[in-house]
């Protein structure tokens, strides 16, 4: 349903369109679950980024809390595509949640929260 | 996801789309009337149409801040907050107000304002109640009849949608420099597929500025953590850092005498001769803690929060400026805001943003028809259309067609709503979002040739209708402002024609229902000849 | 006049990309592009538009380059018009871009 580019769109169908195609409850599930994954799993990712950022960079506190947060679209947005270029949605959840807790601790053991 | 990273990011470029294309075009279209909204604004107050911009502008400021310091000290000497809006280029209006004390319940104090025609310092009448173009500025962000928080995050979220179909978009359009000036007309869907791609290349570098800095704007709302981790106090103490003009000092009993406003001019003369004055705030005026904030105007720096000064309002000492002495991390955020506002613009930059953001709509109004017309393509000839391609079909029809119209009637609205209704300015904007609505009826009527062809029309008519009634129910007209010079209402009621011939030539496009079945029974004849002979 | 300079060069450094091309360059000369005119074309076009750049952030900095930028818009779609419409007309603007381009250059040195 969704596989045909911009190109076939057009008018140059691919042949199997004659077969039916049925949308079935797992794949919109799957794709819910995707954009779950990228939005909220990326927003979080992001934040957690940007703010160990703003406490490594070697810049003064205010300069780097602008600079973070200026770049924080930039990364959010890397982080929405790679979500959907990944084929397993299961590597996408794992890695985001590895990488923002682990990131989270780093940032923790920084500001002695723990 | 998908087989290839090419494939993922068509799929993803399509459905990002999809999911938020109306809504993208609501942004857009307001966003781009909100670059002239200034101009907007003046139309919409007839009372202050014979307000000539001045010739010695920057000049004329220290005599006028002087004499409407006057006029405050007499109207409201304890008055907690005065503001004092200087002419600008693009807005003649010489204004000031005072807040008035806050009753129970109200988030904010109200303000009373007084207009004054800054060539006579004469009061002007008070004009009409109405939003002008901040409407459209507004609804381009905070959208309405819902809370501001809410819709922020909702066009926070459809702004990086859109950052994530222009980025895929151009990862998938592999001959973006081949077809850069190709355009094939007449052929269907190529020709609504090269339409989407021209106004999407032709103005890419504004199209990723612009989503970038819009969700800029809002990114604290956003992303206020690394302000909370690196600052005890958060968010807040991040301000008061970069910004400390911003620090309000407590409201205080104890009276003290404003100092003389030349003291804090004479200060501010001697810093920067030729200072072009916007704003001038008094907190606290005639207390101990009084303090006077001046901003002077950014002009065509890319800079947004521009040089502004503090001084103590008792003994006219400089307490503290920004703007100044912005550091790189400083100057790359704050030229963002400016950017997007595109405030620096002087005329011809400020047509060139238009224009581009008039491509913008044209990109995501030719990405929604595409999609209609790629679900309508698959439906076979017996199949019923499925609930999605009529809500596809009918959100179309209903926004592409409707924000158009619902913005000629707001401006026919404004000439032709009594003067004295209450609420008057929430009534005009009624007003818009009731013809929206009409044309969502017509939509869900049917979205068959003929609909848009009647909704062509009814634009037209609109648009037509806009310079006409304004002709009948304000002193000057089209012709007349010309004729004048007064470019801001010559621009918008030419904006308005140019409009209505634009839907007029859509609607002699659109294949009348005669026109289809000749053609298709020529077609029907043809065919049967090719097979005789 | 000093606008009208900078964009004249851009839009003639993109009608240049556009020759640079084997449909558009068939479409204007009725003849086979060379490799050779497809090379000249192209620095042509990155020349002028380079310029153009050059002139806009040298005369106005952070808004020149706004400017270029909206010069860019227009001439893209003034070029996508001339070619997929009305491409006879193509040789006559290109003659009179490089007159307004001389001329607004002459007015901008002299004045």
């Amino acid at each position: 349903m969704h596989s045909q580019s911009l190109d076939a769109m057009a008018g140059n169908r691919p042949k199997n369109t004659a077969k039916k195609r049925s949308v079935s409850l797992s794949y919109r599930v799957a794709v819910f679950l995707r954009f779950v994954a990228a939005i909220m799993g990326g927003y979080a990712f992001t934040s957690v980024l940007i703010s160990l950022l703003a406490v490594l960079l070697p810049l003064n506190k205010l300069d780097s809390v602008l600079l973070t947060t200026t770049l924080s679209v930039f990364f959010y947005c890397c982080v929405f595509i790679w979500v959907f270029a990944v084929k397993s949605l299961k590597t996408v959840w794992i890695t985001i949640l590895l990488t923002t807790s682990g990131q989270l601790l780093a940032l923790s053991f920084i500001k002695g929260w723990l | 996801m998908k087989e290839s990273f090419f494939r993922s990011m068509a799929w993803l470029h399509t459905w990002v789309g999809l999911l938020v294309c109306w809504l993208l075009f609501l942004i857009f279209f307001a966003g781009t009337i909100s670059f002239f909204k200034d101009e907007v604004t003046i139309w919409a107050e007839p009372e202050t149409h014979h307000v000539k911009q001045q010739v010695q502008r920057v000049q004329s400021q220290a005599e006028q801040i002087n004499y409407v310091f006057a006029q405050l000290q007499h109207q409201a000497p304890n008055s907690l907050s005065w503001r004092i809006n200087l002419p600008e280029p693009r807005n003649p209006i010489l204004s000031y107000g005072y807040a008035e004390p806050k009753q129970p319940g109200q988030r904010r104090a109200p303000f009373n304002y007084t207009h004054l025609d800054p060539n006579t310092l004469e009061q002007l009448p008070a004009p009409r109640d109405t939003k002008g173009g901040n409407f459209f500025y507004r609804l381009h962000f905070d959208l309405h009849y819902i809370d501001v928080f809410t819709a922020r995050i909702i066009v926070c979220l459809a702004s990086l949608f859109m950052l994530v179909a222009l980025v895929t978009g151009i990862v998938i359009h592999k001959r973006i420099f081949k077809d850069m000036f190709s355009f094939r007309a007449n052929k269907g869907s190529r020709s609504w597929l090269d339409a989407h791609n021209v106004s999407s290349v032709l103005a890419l570098p504004f199209h990723i500025m612009i989503t970038y800095t819009g969700i800029i704007t809002l990114i604290f709302m956003l992303f206020p953590y690394p302000a909370e981790t690196v600052y005890e106090d958060g968010l807040k103490q991040m301000f008061e850092e970069a910004l400390p003009i911003n620090k309000r000092a407590k409201p205080s009993e104890e009276q003290r005498p404003l100092i003389a406003i030349n003291d804090v001019l004479d200060q501010i003369y001697t810093k920067s001769p030729n200072a072009d004055i916007s704003y001038v705030f008094v907190r606290n005026a005639n207390t101990a803690t009084s303090q006077i904030v001046v901003y002077l105007a950014t002009g065509k720096d890319v800079v947004d929060n521009g040089p502004r000064y503090l001084f103590n309002g008792v003994t006219g000492e400089l307490e503290a400026s920004s703007g100044e002495d912005w550091s790189a991390s400083a100057q790359f955020y704050d030229s963002m805001t400016a950017l997007h506002s595109g405030r620096l613009a002087e005329p011809l930059l400020r047509w060139l943003y238009f224009f581009c953001g008039v491509a913008g709509c044209a990109m995501i109004a030719t990405g929604c028809i595409m999609w209609a017309k790629r679900l309508r393509e698959r439906l076979k000839a017996d199949q019923k259309p499925s609930f999605g391609l009529k809500l596809v079909e009918t959100l179309n029809l209903a926004t592409l067609m409707g924000l158009p119209f619902a913005t000629a009637a707001f401006f026919i609205a404004n000439r032709l709503l009594p003067l004295e209704l209450a609420e008057r300015a929430d009534k005009e904007i009624l007003v818009f979002f009731l013809a929206w609505l009409a044309m969502l009826i017509i939509a869900v009527s049917g979205r068959e040739k003929h609909h848009w062809r009647y909704s062509a029309w009814l634009n037209a008519i609109a648009c037509f209708l806009v310079p006409v009634v304004n002709a009948l129910t304000t002193d000057g007209n089209w012709i007349t402002y010309l004729l004048t010079k007064q470019w801001a209402l010559f621009g918008i009621d030419s904006a308005f024609i140019c409009a209505g011939l634009l839907f007029l030539l859509q609607s002699k496009k659109i294949p009348s229902h005669k026109t289809v079945i000749n053609k298709a029974k020529s077609n029907k004849n043809r065919l049967l000849k090719e097979q005789q002979g | 006049m000093m606008e009208l300079l900078q964009f004249s060069l851009c839009f003639l450094g993109f009608n240049c990309f556009a020759l640079a091309k084997f449909n558009h360059f068939r479409d204007v000369f009725k003849k086979k592009l060379t490799e050779k005119q497809r090379h000249s074309f192209l620095m042509s076009g990155w020349i002028t538009i380079l310029l153009s750049l050059l002139l806009s952030v040298l005369n106005d900095g952070g808004y020149g380059a706004l400017l270029f930028c909206g010069y860019m818009a227009l001439s893209v779609v003034m070029l996508m018009i001339l070619y997929s419409f009305t491409v006879s007309w193509v040789k006559y603007v290109s003659v009179l871009t490089m007159s307004v381009l001389l001329l607004s250059g002459f007015s901008v040195m002299i004045l």
